[in-house]
């Protein structure tokens, strides 16, 4: 897919939106479904890798965007990354429910730290995000694929890794900011 | 925790990797530190990135229509008086999302799958409002008996997923209470294995509780005649 630059007008038409959509103005919330729902179902779904749960949430995040549209604050982000942290927030809850439902301990996940991170990488889109997780050091790498993409908590990455928790912590802290200077100003794909 | 030891923790936050304690500390510093918003929000741009990154798919239209159905105004979905009875079956509450997702699935007749479907849309439009509520209506039986509302929009429905059979010449009456007496809001039987939904419009604020009594088939009563069997306050 030809990334495409995240444009500004796009920003101000978001809050527009937003704020439509606190006043229950139902024909922005589906011009913002239509902006948003790919990629939020994407997140979902590679989260979850089931798309009858992917669905569930993408309807959850899109019913609390309707309920909770005022609470977007636009001096504290753009609307891209409120919708897009909504989605991880509630994808991850998803996992959470999953993984406690699950009876297997979290140490006794058959594949290896390793090919869960390979595996991860994989699914995303070529590009300069992938390229800037390749690029960081291996053990931040893995401790942010299993933070993010994998919704676990710094304490569970520190169990999964068998690492002391203050060294799961940094490495999720240094990752971050490396990812930050690679990314910042980079073209983001249009959702 | 310092100022300092909050920030360290604001990556962690911008990727949902704290505890909920943590959440919650970071959660209430953010709301005084201007610098820690301002370091967020480049986080959380980080972090929509990861998003981004993933493999996109788009989702089946079906879901587009089902969340516009669940927010769009609609004067009534299931256009039926008050007193009149239904048995739609529908989704229990906590299963609605779920069943609607996967409604497309049975094999019934097109009429009451569309009747169905109107049902779960009317309980997701309700639970859709920002003032919408659910109450449980308990008593002297065993029973999974719901009343969701949205008092703002006055729209309710009865969600009834485990109610056991009142007998053939029997039907179960569904009342608002207020001060004055009851009110029927309809009568149902139970739908074997599924779920029975029946929608209610009124001022939800002018009553107390909502109950459930027995009374003869196929009407109902005026009045209760019977001890209500269940009661839920609203």
């Amino acid at each position: 897919m030809q990334p495409a630059r995240h444009r500004a007008p796009d920003e101000v038409e978001d809050r527009q939106q937003l704020a439509s959509i606190a006043r229950r103005d139902s024909r922005a919330f589906e011009s913002l479904y239509d902006r948003y729902s790919r990629s939020v179902y994407s997140l979902a779904l590679g989260m979850l890798r089931d798309p009858a749960t992917a669905q569930e949430v993408t309807q959850e995040v899109f019913l609390s965007i309707w309920r909770q549209a005022a609470e977007f604050d636009p001096s504290r982000g753009t609307a891209r990354s409120w919708v897009l942290a909504l989605a991880h927030h509630k994808s991850v809850d998803a996992v959470r429910r999953r993984r406690l439902r699950a009876t297997e301990p979290l140490e006794d996940t058959q594949a290896s730290d390793l090919d869960v991170v390979d595996e991860t990488l994989r699914r995303l889109e070529r590009g300069r995000v992938r390229e800037a997780l390749v690029r960081l050091p291996a053990e931040q790498r893995q401790a942010i694929v299993f933070a993010y993409y994998g919704g676990y908590t710094q304490e569970e990455v520190a169990k999964r890794l068998s690492i002391p928790l203050g060294t799961a912590k940094t490495r999720i802290r240094d990752a971050m900011i490396r990812l930050r200077e690679a990314l910042v100003g980079v073209e983001e794909a249009a959702p | 925790m310092t100022h300092e030891s909050l920030r360290d923790l604001l990556p962690a936050y911008a990727l949902d990797a704290l505890t909920p304690d943590e959440t919650r500390a970071v959660g209430a510093h953010l709301e005084t530190c201007e610098l820690c918003r301002g370091e967020l929000a480049m986080l959380q741009e980080t972090a929509s990135q990861l998003a981004g990154a993933i493999t996109q798919v788009a989702p089946p239209t079906r879901l587009r229509d089902q969340i516009l159905a669940a927010v769009h105004p609609q004067p009534r979905v299931i256009a039926i008086p008050r007193d009149w009875a239904i048995g739609l079956a529908a989704a229990a509450v906590a299963m609605i999302v779920a069943t609607v997702l996967t409604a497309a699935r049975f094999g019934q007749e097109a009429e009451l799958l569309k009747q169905r479907i109107a049902a779960q849309e009317h309980v997701l439009a309700i639970l859709a409002g920002p003032a919408a509520k659910t109450t449980m209506l308990t008593g002297s039986i065993e029973a999974g008996v719901r009343f969701v509302y949205d008092p703002a929009r006055g729209e309710g429905a009865l969600v009834v997923t485990d109610l056991r059979d009142p007998g053939r010449q029997l039907v179960y009456q569904l009342w608002l209470v207020a001060g004055v007496g009851p009110e029927s809001a309809g009568v149902f039987r139970p739908a074997p294995g599924r779920p029975v939904v029946i929608p209610v419009r009124a001022d939800f604020g002018k009553y107390q509780a909502v109950a459930i009594s027995i009374e003869q088939a196929p009407f109902g009563a005026a009045q209760p005649t019977t001890t209500p069997i269940l009661v839920g306050r609203i």
